[in-house]
């Protein structure tokens, strides 16, 4: 039985399934660092989702397709960063707007361009970098397949999400870039008095992680899935504020906690595989990820400090 | 100057919200309306106002509600009924959608998906007057008076598809089909209609091989694609080779896992080789609903008046409610013995020799 759980594939799920969750957080991390909260994730990752399959269909260029996706994210972010920023209204309030926003306007402009809502045909998708043969049989066979099969078998987007965290965690804490970026968090108005403009910093957090989550939206359509369905994005921005929290608001810290969000929901599929031997409802499988959210959240994580001035404007006196 | 920017992006922001919310509202007819007029001339025209409220999967889905909707055009196009469509995208769209129509006249009202049950019964009571249709909504609880249950034996269907899929797991005549004898199902929510899609498909792939394991995963959902991806991967590795998925939009990532790894799918509710372009290479079949059939059968009833309104109707395989779509691109490839196994089990059905479970 265990033999069936464990397997090449359970680690390679978690990869994949972490993998825009962990863009989004990454995201969100550099955003809350700056000082806005951005809970705009999934509807930001939702209109990436869908210009990204737009592009693709139109032009048969995955490529294009996720370059698509990133501006479009961009342009969305640019929305909550002017009303949080600019305007100093509620972030939250401009956060939940954009998310509502994001859903109605991908089901409208689908209409409009296809005629109908709900699923887009397939457009072209990006394809595994690395294709290498399976070994057969052997003690080093097998290894070679177990590497082969959790760390070969990626589309780019899951290659590049481990880069993005490990550059964003360097340039977070040895630039001068992150130095500001986190001091904007703490202590807006000490970043202000040394001649750092507050509101530039903040713009270009928010930017960031609008490109970030619009790429993670670009994942589930151009690389897992191939075409849009409206709302697929199913609460994963939701997921990846709370993994940005159980990462300390550290760039690598909200990849690994996303990582094990992508486990948790990858080892419940195979735990579901033995439901005829015991008699569990699936419910109790589909739950266990969100569980663990709240465990972790209210648990192991224990204080987890945010930014001092997150979510609070910031006025030039 | 910071005052009135901020009123400026309050306007801005509450225009926004209006424009999210407006596809959620009322959706012109298409533009077909040359047509019926020149068929109003010929045929006997009534005054019936039929529409319907989509589901949250929302015209498009390629099954369900665009099927629901396809008996509603042919009503339009065969009767002269008026019709008109809205859709939801929340489920905190049904209501207000319902109430809508029933404000402007509409009668009947097709309320498509069992999540809108409670509401049909609620808005039944408040507009005595106007029939509903609930397409795939059981009401446990007694079905009001002006409501008509339109229900489908969605296991017998199944089940044929269960007696496809056994036998094909153990052919060769695809080079997707290996020997292990193992075959998968795919749900959405695990709620009782998405089991009579299980509990039929195992019967039915038992009742011709005996020795198969059927793996059974839920999703919990039916938008998330990406998910049914990952269940078909999960099923493809424990060797199943023949994939049964009823799950809404996620069947269709597990349409895309059977295509990248190498096995054959069944799909749901339309005949999902014209409704997915591009998926002929690994389509076997699909368990269609004539969710259609269903909805044009009770406008039909209103306008001969024989609706009967607090009962319960069921399409199963006697009335073509439901039934297997063409092999397409394996038509020539399936065995004939296959074929005779399904019409045979397909008689057994409809004569009362075999009795399908509802529940796995």
């Amino acid at each position: 039985m265990l033999g069936s759980i464990i397997t090449p594939d359970l680690f390679a799920a978690a990869l994949r399934m972490a993998t825009p969750l962990a863009l989004a957080a990454i995201g969100g991390t550099i955003c809350e660092r700056s000082g806005v909260v951005n809970i705009a994730l999934e509807g930001i990752m939702l209109t990436g989702a869908f210009f990204g399959t737009v592009v693709a269909l139109a032009t048969g260029n995955p490529w294009l397709g996720v370059i698509a996706a990133m501006v479009s994210g961009v342009i969305v972010s640019a929305i909550h960063a002017f009303a949080s920023i600019n305007l100093r209204a509620d972030q939250v309030v401009s956060g939940t707007a954009i998310n509502i926003l994001a859903l109605g306007v991908t089901g409208f402009m689908m209409e409009r361009l296809y005629g109908h809502p709900g699923t887009t045909d397939p457009s072209a998708m990006l394809r595994p970098v690395f294709k290498f043969a399976m070994a057969d049989g052997g003690f080093l066979g097998t290894i070679w397949n177990w590497i082969n099969g959790i760390f070969l078998s990626h589309t780019p987007i899951v290659y590049m999400a481990i880069i993005i965290a490990i550059v964003a965690q360097w340039a977070m804490y040895k630039t001068r870039w992150g130095l500001h970026l986190r001091a904007l968090g703490e202590h807006p108005r000490a970043v202000d008095t040394v001649g750092v403009n507050v509101f530039r910093g903040r713009w270009v957090a928010v930017l960031i992680s609008g490109a970030l989550a619009g790429l993670a939206g670009a994942n589930l359509t151009l690389e897992q899935v191939g075409s849009f369905t409206e709302n697929m994005t199913n609460g994963r921005g939701f997921i990846a504020l709370a993994a940005n929290i159980f990462g300390r608001w550290t760039p690598v810290g909200s990849y690994l906690a996303s990582l094990l969000f992508g486990f948790a929901d990858a080892l419940q599929i195979k735990l579901q595989i033995f439901r005829g031997q015991i008699d569990i409802p699936p419910q109790f499988f589909l739950m266990l990820p969100y569980v663990l959210t709240v465990v972790v959240l209210a648990g192991v994580v224990g204080r987890a400090v945010a930014p001092a001035a997150i979510g609070k404007p910031y006025e030039k006196e | 100057m910071n005052r009135k920017w901020r009123s400026i992006i309050a306007v801005l922001l509450a225009l926004t919200l209006l424009v999210a919310f407006v596809p959620g509202c009322a959706k012109d007819e298409p533009a077909d309306e040359p047509t019926t007029d020149e068929t109003v001339t010929e045929e006997p025209k009534t005054d019936i106002k039929a529409a319907m409220v989509t589901d949250v999967g929302g015209l498009g889905d390629k099954s369900f509600n665009d099927l629901a909707y396809a008996g509603l055009q042919k009503a339009e196009q065969e009767l002269g009924v008026e019709i008109q469509v809205l859709e939801s995208k929340e489920i905190t769209d049904y209501e207000s959608n319902i109430d809508q129509l029933a404000t402007a006249g509409y009668n009947p009202i097709f309320a498509v998906g069992f999540l809108m049950t409670d509401t049909v019964v609620k808005l039944a009571s408040v507009y005595p007057d106007t029939n509903f249709g609930g397409v795939d909504e059981e009401f446990y609880d007694g079905i009001p008076g002006n409501v008509v249950s339109l229900l489908f034996n969605e296991h017998e269907g199944s089940y044929l598809a269960g007696v496809v899929a056994g036998l094909a797991t153990k052919e060769s005549f695809d080079s997707k089909l290996n020997s292990d004898n193992v075959i998968g199902f795919v749900g959405g929510m695990d709620v009782p209609l998405i089991k009579k899609f299980e509990a039929g498909f195992i019967a039915g792939a038992k009742s011709v091989n005996p020795d198969v394991k059927v793996i059974s995963l839920y999703t919990g959902n039916f938008t998330d694609q990406a998910k049914g991806k990952e269940l078909g991967y999960s099923l493809i590795e424990q060797k199943a080779d023949v994939i049964f998925a009823a799950a809404g939009a996620c069947g269709t990532g597990t349409l895309v896992a059977c295509q990248e790894k190498g096995a054959l799918f069944i799909g749901v509710d339309a005949d999902q080789y014209i409704t997915i372009p591009g998926s002929g290479d690994v389509m076997l079949t699909s368990m269609m609903k004539r969710v259609d059939a269903a909805v044009f059968g009770a406008i039909k009833s209103m306008v001969d008046g024989s609706f009967k309104g607090g009962t319960a109707q069921y399409f199963g395989l006697a009335e073509d409610g439901v039934g297997l779509a063409p092999y397409h691109d394996f038509e020539t490839k399936v065995p004939q013995s296959i074929k005779d196994a399904v019409d045979k089990a397909r008689q057994d059905i409809i004569t009362g020799t075999i009795k399908v479970p509802e529940t796995p």
